[in-house]
């Protein structure tokens, strides 16, 4: 039934391990434990090849040549990077709320490895294709709140608390409009699963359908994973870095490799939702079609974020509240009227 | 019933946004500013106290470390007071080179200008198209006397060399390239809505309270008055040069803005008219090695890129000054932060910083 | 470059104020005045309009070893005319009106005068230290100054008297 690349190679090496072992169930636990390990790699791998995409995309945007002396073109810049913060010393800074500050760079990392467990990656490549999907997603990615407040309260430091007040705010005014965005799909697909969504796009992607929708999701999805022209967490000119301010090392890492892991995550997210995911033209193996398309999202969310300037907190949550949410709730409308009149003239 | 409580919040001397080492102590009320207090002086060095100690000659350099992005009108206003303490003439070649150098330091130093304001807007990408810009002229800069920022060109007397064909030439090069860069940024920031919704309206300053706050330069001129040195004293040869003073209306952080880049304009106009009319002659006079200018003191100012410089000199009547006294324009346009800072949102606080373009190198001495 | 206030005009001002004085052989003559009518000149020369010196362009102070001497240069926008009022200020005790009442943009000014020459101003808003430390005991413009010696006792820095030269 399913024909994707990936979908085969793991069904042959299922059955190359049967016969081996003889018991099913441990296998499928191997097999499970091998697509988590593959999961955490591309989380990993992604973190390692954005730090160079982006410095390379905006350096290409800024008129600049960007990282070019470790290895070839700049490849191992990542690498050196990730050695030197690993290097680093370890400060924890007086009069902070020790278990707290700790545990803030650790939590943030869970919620944005965990999601990818829901990304449908080709036809039948996906690791939990649960009836509630998309609920789920949401639901997984909105805990990625309360790291930043609990990094931004136990530093004990003016800007963090800002950086972690602002965080709140602006996460949550934007949750809603995105659901209610999202509403919209899953009403024309009938279902929350992620490989149906993605399943009712083989005609028409949703991007034609839902236009409003896709633009309504594109800010959400930059004011979420906090990505310029929204990065008021770490809005730089004014507090520094946010609820990363005190944070040093391997710990400010962990903050950022997060949050390439979100970069992804959008990308992927935008791809999978309204592109279309892995379907395309037959010319291309879906899982190629799936990378470019989620490529293509990332590129285009690196590109709106050089080119803006940052927007101001009450903006934000005024444009969140007064624009965008009824905005959301007007889609939400037409796509019911469009769907009545689509089954009554058929 | 909530309440709520306010907190200081220490920005500075070392925060990505305070363009140096500029202190500012906000005063918060959430993210609202109750008050911002500027605290100086990371960066003092005595200069005033510095001149007393070298001779005239010697004093030149000591300038360009003031506003180290606009070094030539530096140098201009220094050793135009000595000259007119000690009543020298400057030959009128010189005098045009020194207003094609000031003027494209004008532009350079409102390149910085822009940049930092875009930068600390969070379009970090604004900043390099401007430096990028700023480096043309550092590099005419660089042809012209071998040094990029701290030039120490202009000497007492005139300038220290001749202006080559290749500097006149790339600078004509460099007009004609003025309008195709100011329309990049155009389509880059300036028509951007963010930008403008950012800029439009926060920190507005008045026109009397521009006044009474003894500002001076394109922050003054925003607010609606056309003050301008170089239109009013009409020193060295302003006075026979065409431009236009830009002024703008409501004095808020878009019109300190806008008034940049019109200025920027004009002062391309006078450099065009300046390469145009270049005189031939000599290009310094004969000025003593060991200059003493007769006892008495001198005030002369000129128009910095920040607003009004005035160099005060005294002389005993030997080879070095008595007590030299410079009316820094930043220093005093400081003095409007804590009431642009007051009723904004933090964001703004920022853009204020960047409007009123403070340079520490100057406010500190 | 504007003209500077003609000769009639300052005695005019003379008859005003009993303790304004100027040398009418000088081509640009400074005003000299007493610290006792010195607020009194400056705001007849700011608020009336037949003077309206609406700018303080330049404010500062001299140390001539016998007496500290104040420096304002007043520039009006409206008649493009200067003119220079100077004050002598006892070196021991250096004490004047602050010129903030009249122009409140003079503020930063008054405190780095009061800041490094050690003039007092009265009636000034907020009256600190503002480009030393604040806990600096000199004053760095004054022709007798000698840098004072940091020293750090305990983790805290103080500011120790030089030892004597002689």
């Amino acid at each position: 039934m399913h024909n994707g690349i990936l979908y085969l190679a793991g069904q042959s090496l299922k059955e190359l391990m049967l016969p081996i072992i003889g018991s099913e169930l441990i296998v499928n636990l191997i097999m499970t434990l091998i697509c988590i390990g593959i999961l955490f790699m591309l989380v990993a791998v992604s973190a390692l090849v954005f730090t160079l995409g982006e410095r390379k995309v905006c350096a290409w945007i800024q008129v600049r040549i960007g990282p070019n002396r470790v290895g070839p073109w700049g490849l191992l810049q990542s690498t050196a990077d990730m050695l030197k913060l690993l290097t680093k010393e370890d400060i924890i800074p007086h009069g902070v709320d020790r278990w707290m500050w700790v545990l803030s760079p650790i939590l943030i990392f869970i919620p944005a490895a965990m999601v990818y467990a829901l990304y449908p990656f080709d036809d039948g490549v996906i690791f939990a294709d649960v009836n509630i999907g998309l609920f789920l997603l949401i639901a997984i990615s909105s805990q990625s709140v309360l790291p930043f407040l609990m990094g931004g309260y136990a530093s004990n430091s003016k800007y963090a608390m800002l950086g972690g007040m602002r965080t709140v705010a602006q996460m949550l005014s934007y949750e809603v409009p995105m659901v209610i965005a999202l509403m919209g799909i899953v009403m024309i697909t009938g279902s929350l699963k992620m490989s149906a969504i993605v399943e009712a796009q083989s005609n028409i992607w949703f991007i034609f359908l839902q236009p409003i929708a896709f633009l309504i999701f594109m800010v959400t999805c930059l004011v979420e994973s906090n990505r310029p022209p929204f990065n008021m967490v770490e809005g730089e000119s004014e507090i520094i870095a946010g609820p990363f301010t005190e944070y040093t090392g391997m710990r400010w890492a962990l903050f950022f490799l997060a949050e390439f892991a979100n970069l992804l995550s959008i990308g992927i997210l935008t791809a999978t939702l309204f592109l279309g995911g892995w379907q395309g033209p037959d010319f291309l193996p879906g899982q190629l079609w799936f990378w470019i398309k989620a490529f293509l999202m990332v590129l285009i969310y690196q590109w709106i974020g050089w080119t803006f300037p940052r927007t101001r907190m009450d903006t934000i949550l005024s444009f969140g509240w007064k624009v965008l949410l009824p905005l959301a709730l007007v889609n939400l409308l037409l796509t019911g009227f469009g769907i009545y009149i689509f089954k009554w003239l058929l | 019933m909530a309440t709520t409580e306010k907190f200081v919040l220490n920005m500075g001397p070392q925060h990505p946004s305070t363009h140096g080492v500029l202190q500012v102590q906000v005063e918060l009320d959430g993210e609202n500013i109750v008050g911002a207090k500027p605290v100086m002086g990371y960066l003092h060095r005595g200069i005033e106290k510095l001149m007393e100690s070298r001779t005239y000659q010697q004093c030149v350099p000591f300038t360009d470390r003031l506003d180290y992005v606009s070094s030539m009108n530096n140098n201009l206003g220094f050793c135009m007071a000595v000259e007119k303490l000690a009543g020298i003439e400057v030959p009128e070649r010189a005098q045009y080179i020194r207003t094609i150098c000031c003027e494209l330091n004008r532009i350079a130093s409102h390149h910085v200008f822009i940049g930092s304001l875009t930068n600390d807007l969070g379009s970090a990408t604004g900043m390099i198209y401007a430096f990028r810009d700023r480096e043309k002229i550092l590099d005419l800069f660089n042809i012209i006397c071998g040094a990029r920022m701290t030039c120490h060109y202009i000497r007492i007397g005139g300038v220290i060399a001749d202006a080559q064909d290749e500097f006149l030439q790339k600078t004509e090069e460099f007009i004609n390239y003025v309008p195709e860069m100011l329309d990049e940024y155009d389509r880059l920031f300036t028509g951007n809505e963010i930008f403008q919704k950012r800029m439009q309206g926060t920190s507005i300053i008045s026109k009397e309270d521009a006044l009474r706050f003894g500002m001076s330069g394109p922050n003054i001129r925003a607010s609606g008055w056309d003050y301008d040195i170089r239109k009013i004293d009409k020193y060295g040869i302003y006075g026979k040069l065409d431009f236009d003073i830009p002024v703008g209306k409501t004095g808020d952080n878009w019109d300190r803005y806008i008034i940049r880049l019109q200025e920027i304009v004009e002062s391309a106009k006078i450099i065009r008219q300046c390469l145009d009319n270049m005189p031939e002659g000599p290009f310094m006079a004969k000025v003593p090695k060991m200059l003493k200018p007769p006892k008495g003191d001198a005030y002369h100012r000129v128009e910095n890129t920040r607003g009004e410089l005035g160099f005060y000199i005294v002389s005993d009547g030997t080879n070095k000054p008595y007590r030299v006294h410079i009316r820094r324009p930043s220093f005093i346009n400081l003095q409007a932060l804590d009431h642009m800072c007051k009723g904004m949102v933090l964001a703004d606080a920022v853009t204020a910083f960047a409007t009123i373009d403070p340079l520490m190198g100057e406010v500190d001495c | 470059m504007g003209s500077y206030l003609e000769i009639k005009y300052l005695e005019e001002l003379q008859q005003q104020y009993a303790s304004v004085e100027f040398d009418s052989e000088q081509p640009e003559p400074h005003i000299y005045v007493g610290t006792e009518d010195l607020l009194a000149l400056m705001k007849e020369l700011q608020e009336n309009p037949i003077w309206a010196f609406d700018r303080m362009a330049n404010i500062t102070s001299v140390d001539y070893k016998e007496y500290i001497e104040m420096v304002y240069m007043l520039y009006s926008r409206r008649f493009d005319k200067w003119v220079t009022v100077k004050c002598k200020l006892d070196r021991e005790k250096p004490v004047v009106e602050s010129m903030t009442q009249v122009w409140p943009g003079t503020e930063f000014e008054e405190r780095e005068i009061f800041d490094l020459m050690g003039v007092e101003f009265l009636h000034h808003p907020d009256l600190r230290r503002i480009l030393m430390p604040e806990d600096y005991t000199a004053y760095p413009l004054r022709k007798d100054f000698v840098p004072l010696q940091p020293k750090i006792e305990g983790g805290v820095l103080k500011w120790l008297q030089p030892k004597s030269l002689s």
